[in-house]
């Protein structure tokens, strides 16, 4: 079994404002990440071969935590844009997330208009949810119309959190924001619901590609934000395999967790154990010897 | 959006149901979906603040514990900085003047129409939900009105219904419109029902039964494994509510939507109304209802009527004094028989009381007293 790929890209400098990270800078750790992720000589190679011209890619954000904890405005335009120039339209952009008054007071500016890159949410008057609940083992939820309808390729461009019952939020929790009824599936340490849900068909066939935005990390009393606890770490994370991204983003967690002299997620009894339950599913190597890791720097 | 093209769309999406009456003389504007920052805040009663702004909730047995903007399972309690709010304070998702009936009560003012109502969100997860359409949303999901518990009480008088009805969805999660509503219309000589799953922990139960004048619970089976599975709840603090509220003297009826091959067992019943019988005595009212396919158990087929009849015998035979068939109108289960003379006593056709023979509360062939609240 060959081993999955991960690669982890440093902005070896400072960041002037970390919390509105430059764009050339985004930009050139996207095309380092996505090079060392395919093997491709360029980036724009790599998306191509997994993107269509004419499907319409989601860009699922995660915006619950506002300005101060959210997947950087920045980092989803720059993709975004990128990506619509290099595979195909702008306006096959879709970049969203539950509700647009969380979008906005995460720094994004709503956008439906034809012709440009889109930023709107689930509630927008023209998406909403759908009206048939979908049941999957132990989850009966109804889907955001942007994940289920609108789009036939998926990114998850998630924010690496540590996460008080899950353990860590990252790329696969992500999907979370994608449900009507997230509240119901937090027991349990979540588990096996996140990994349950990946599974689901809206999901898992359209999910392309994992990237974590970890260039500022919560490793401790997430998902709200603490800025106590709060690290500028300027790293993005690369993966195809959306449960080995989130074992790499449990490992930088736990990191950042020995070098400030906190327990670890195991020892405080919230390891992600749906990142194992994924893997029983077939989703993706949660184990970290299963994975090659690739540190790159811009 | 004119009231027309509301009420069209709140019916067909979102479950909302308003009384036309009422939205045409003036006390409700048509509601929308309101963005989260608009729906009401109001402290919620019955949590702890815990270090780094976090917080436990103690209204149900599953004690949610939520960092800053998260919610708790029901969907519609949040964490705003360190304190703890609910967000359906007079956030009605549902309005309608249904029978007592139709809760079901049988033995508490038969005949009377109950002002219902309900806001969305619910403690629980039944996979067969017959309301999910707003028991399972967030408030922001729902077409909702905002009604104060001044304006319910008015209109509950305007309507001349003796009775409301807390209903629907869970009443448990919206407790505090509930509990100061109930202190208003008790001064207004009203009556306050509730219609709960019973996930309630003990300490704001006791509150509620303060204010109320009856409970229907719904035991949706006497077994763990189907409330793990069916439910994703616990069984054990349904039951300690029930007997809280049989030892609180307030009227307590119990229903159990019978779902074929799911929680039909009738050796299980039997241990069910044993149970019931040495815990809380003869008399309180069980009601085995018709399951219809729903939410996310379609596969099943309505519950056949001899399951139902079956169940019935059992549990007369066990020693119970009132035991109904619901969801099946017309059918002779539906009657309130006297435990003593046996002789048929209150006759219902649906929710429509067609013959009542009590002299008060007693059988008027024997004398007998019927346990319920009849005036």
């Amino acid at each position: 079994m060959s081993k999955a790929r991960v690669v982890i890209v440093t902005y070896s400098r400072n960041f002037s404002d970390l919390s509105r990270p430059d764009s050339g800078v985004i930009l050139a750790m996207l095309k380092k990440g996505l090079e060392a992720l395919s093997g491709a000589a360029r980036a724009e190679e790599a998306l191509k071969s997994w993107f269509r011209p004419e499907e319409t890619i989601g860009l699922k954000v995660n915006t619950i935590g506002r300005r101060a904890l959210s997947t950087s405005p920045e980092t989803a335009l720059t993709l975004g844009l990128w990506l619509g120039r290099t595979v195909g339209r702008e306006e096959n952009i879709i970049i969203w997330d539950r509700t647009e008054e969380e979008l906005k007071e995460a720094g994004y500016k709503i956008s439906t208009s034809p012709g440009s890159l889109k930023i709107f949410g689930t509630d927008n008057r023209r998406a909403g949810y759908q009206s048939e609940p979908t049941a999957h083992r132990h989850l009966g939820s109804l889907f955001s119309r942007i994940q289920a309808e609108f789009i036939q390729a998926s990114i998850s461009l998630a924010l690496l959190k540590d996460h008080g019952l899950a353990g860590v939020t990252a790329g696969l929790k992500n999907y979370f924001g994608a449900i009507h009824n997230p509240n119901k599936y937090h027991d349990s340490n979540c588990d096996p619901y996140i990994a349950e849900l990946f599974e689901t068909n809206p999901i898992r066939r359209k999910h392309r590609l994992t990237i974590l935005d970890a260039l500022r990390v919560q490793y401790h009393r997430g998902p709200s934000y603490h800025p106590r606890w709060l690290a500028a770490v300027k790293k993005l994370v690369f993966s195809l395999d959306p449960v080995a991204a989130d074992a790499v983003g449990w490992k930088l967690i736990e990191e950042l967790r020995s070098q400030n002299g906190l327990p670890t997620l195991k020892e405080e009894g919230r390891q992600p154990s749906y990142l194992m339950t994924a893997e029983k599913l077939n989703l993706g190597q949660s184990r970290l010897e299963n994975i090659e890791i690739i540190e790159e720097e811009v | 959006m004119d009231r027309r093209d509301f009420l069209k769309g709140s019916l067909s999406c979102c479950g909302l149901c308003l009384l036309p009456g009422l939205s045409a003389a003036g006390f409700f504007s048509p509601g929308s979906p309101l963005p989260a920052s608009r729906l009401s805040r109001v402290e919620a009663r019955y949590y702890r603040k815990l270090p780094d702004r976090e917080i436990k909730c103690d209204l149900c047995p599953r004690f949610c514990r939520l960092g800053d903007k998260e919610r708790g399972f029901c969907g519609v309690r949040e964490n705003q900085d360190g304190r703890y709010y609910t967000l359906v304070y007079g956030q009605v998702a549902s309005l309608n003047v249904d029978p007592i009936e139709k809760k079901p009560f049988f033995h508490f003012l038969p005949g009377s129409g109950a002002f219902s109502l309900a806001t969305a969100g619910c403690n629980l997860s039944c996979k067969f939900c017959q309301n999910w359409e707003i028991s399972q949303m967030r408030p922001e999901q729902v077409k909702s009105v905002s009604l104060s518990p001044e304006a319910l009480v008015a209109a509950c008088e305007r309507y001349d219904c003796p009775v409301i009805a807390y209903t629907y969805t869970e009443p448990v999660i919206f407790f505090e419109y509930m509990f100061d509503s109930s202190q208003l219309a008790r001064k207004k000589g009203l009556r306050n029902v509730v219609v709960t799953a019973g996930y309630i922990n003990p300490e704001p139960l006791a509150d509620l039964l303060r204010v109320v004048d009856a409970v229907k619970v719904d035991l949706k089976a006497f077994n763990q494994n189907f409330y793990s599975e069916y439910v994703r709840g616990e069984l054990q603090p349904v039951l300690q509510t029930i007997k809280q509220i049989a030892r609180s003297g307030t009227w307590l009826e119990i229903v159990y939507l019978v779902v074929p091959t799911l929680n039909d067992n009738p050796a299980e019943i039997r241990d069910m109304c044993r149970y019931l019988k040495e815990e809380i005595g003869p008399d309180y009212p069980v009601h085995f209802s018709r399951f219809h396919p729903m939410y996310l158990v379609k596969n099943l087929p309505p519950t056949p009527v001899s399951t139902l009849e079956r169940l019935r015998e059992a549990a007369l035979a066990e020693g119970l004094h009132y035991v109904y068939v619901g969801n099946v109108p017309g059918h002779p289960g539906e009657n309130t028989y006297c435990p003593k003379c046996g002789k048929l006593i209150i006759e219902r056709y649906g929710y429509v009381i067609r013959k009542k023979e009590l002299s008060g509360n007693k059988c008027r062939y024997c004398g007998q007293t019927v346990a319920g609240v009849w005036s």
